[in-house]
């Protein structure tokens, strides 16, 4: 896990804890399986990747984003599981998969903030399936990276979060 | 002889939509046809042209969102009492509260089980 923060009201190690806790509740009710937390690199990597990000903003008190990062042949798993049918290439129903499975952690994530921060509103997720995806989080108080790990797969959940300026 | 309810899935996720389908398919229920909405729109429309017997709906949608779809229903003499599950990530109580208010006759927090959704179900329709 690595983890940044500067004026919010929560530490990010705290959101770490609630990303993670929605992330579990996901996995055990909705894809028959457990998660576990796995060392993320010390350093935030800013390489181009080939595969899935998905993401959701989020605006109130806490203004930001939520995302999921994962291969190609992870989101094919997951959406596999989800739905129980077998998906062996990125479609548009695994694209739809992963947007609803993106949805429900940080959906999750923001039930917990919301009872330290008060109502937040979640924008639809947007899934984007490429190569040489770049992403970057600009001006964010907290920046949370968690590299997560079940039976046949690895996802990375980051957020984005600064305290509103309105 | 009582015809099966219709039922009504109004969900802007095609892939919570086939779950939906596949949890009300493992019921032992008699149900009739399963028909599907992307968002409140469309279910309006559908419910103009068929007898439906329950909604389950989610919140966040496009174009009316679940909770102008439950004032919209309410507001309607046609459907005052139509049952409406509400199945949404919204899990703040105050949001619970709210929908109930307008009128929810129940409320499913994502993530789900199949198990605790298909009782839930079976509970309603058996009413």
């Amino acid at each position: 896990m690595t983890a940044e923060s500067t004026a919010m009201p929560l530490q990010a190690e705290r959101m770490a804890e609630m990303l993670f806790a929605a992330t579990q509740e996901l996995f055990t009710s909705m894809l028959g399986t457990e998660v576990r937390l796995v060392a993320a690199p010390e350093e935030e990597p800013h390489d181009p990747f080939d595969g899935i990000l998905s993401l959701i903003g989020f605006t109130g008190k806490v203004i930001g984003n939520g995302e999921i990062i994962c291969t190609a042949g992870t989101a094919c798993d997951l959406s596999s599981r989800f739905l129980m049918a077998e998906f062996q290439h990125v479609d548009e129903q695994v694209l739809d998969a992963v947007g609803e499975i993106t949805n429900m952690i940080v959906g999750g994530f923001k039930n917990r903030l919301e009872a330290h921060v008060g109502r937040l509103q979640m924008s639809i997720p947007t899934v984007v399936h490429g190569k040489n995806i770049s992403a970057r989080n600009l001006k964010a108080d907290v920046a949370v990276t968690l590299l997560c790990a079940y039976a046949d797969g690895e996802i990375q959940l980051k957020l984005g979060l600064a305290a509103s300026r309105d | 002889m009582k015809e099966p309810p219709n039922l009504l899935i109004v969900d802007d996720s095609t892939a919570i939509r086939k779950i939906l389908i596949r949890v009300l398919n493992q019921t032992n229920l008699a149900l009739g046809e399963v028909l599907e909405a992307g968002d409140g729109k469309e279910a309006l429309n559908i419910l103009e042209g068929r007898h439906i017997s329950l909604v389950l709906s989610d919140i966040n949608m496009p174009n009316m969102d679940g909770i102008e779809l439950l004032r919209t229903l309410r507001a309607s003499p046609q459907w005052h009492d139509l049952p409406v599950v509400l199945i949404t990530t919204e899990g703040g109580q105050a949001r619970v509260q709210e929908a109930v208010e307008l009128g929810a006759t129940s409320y499913v927090r994502k993530p789900f089980s199949a198990d605790q959704l298909r009782d839930k179900l079976a509970a309603l329709l058996s009413k």
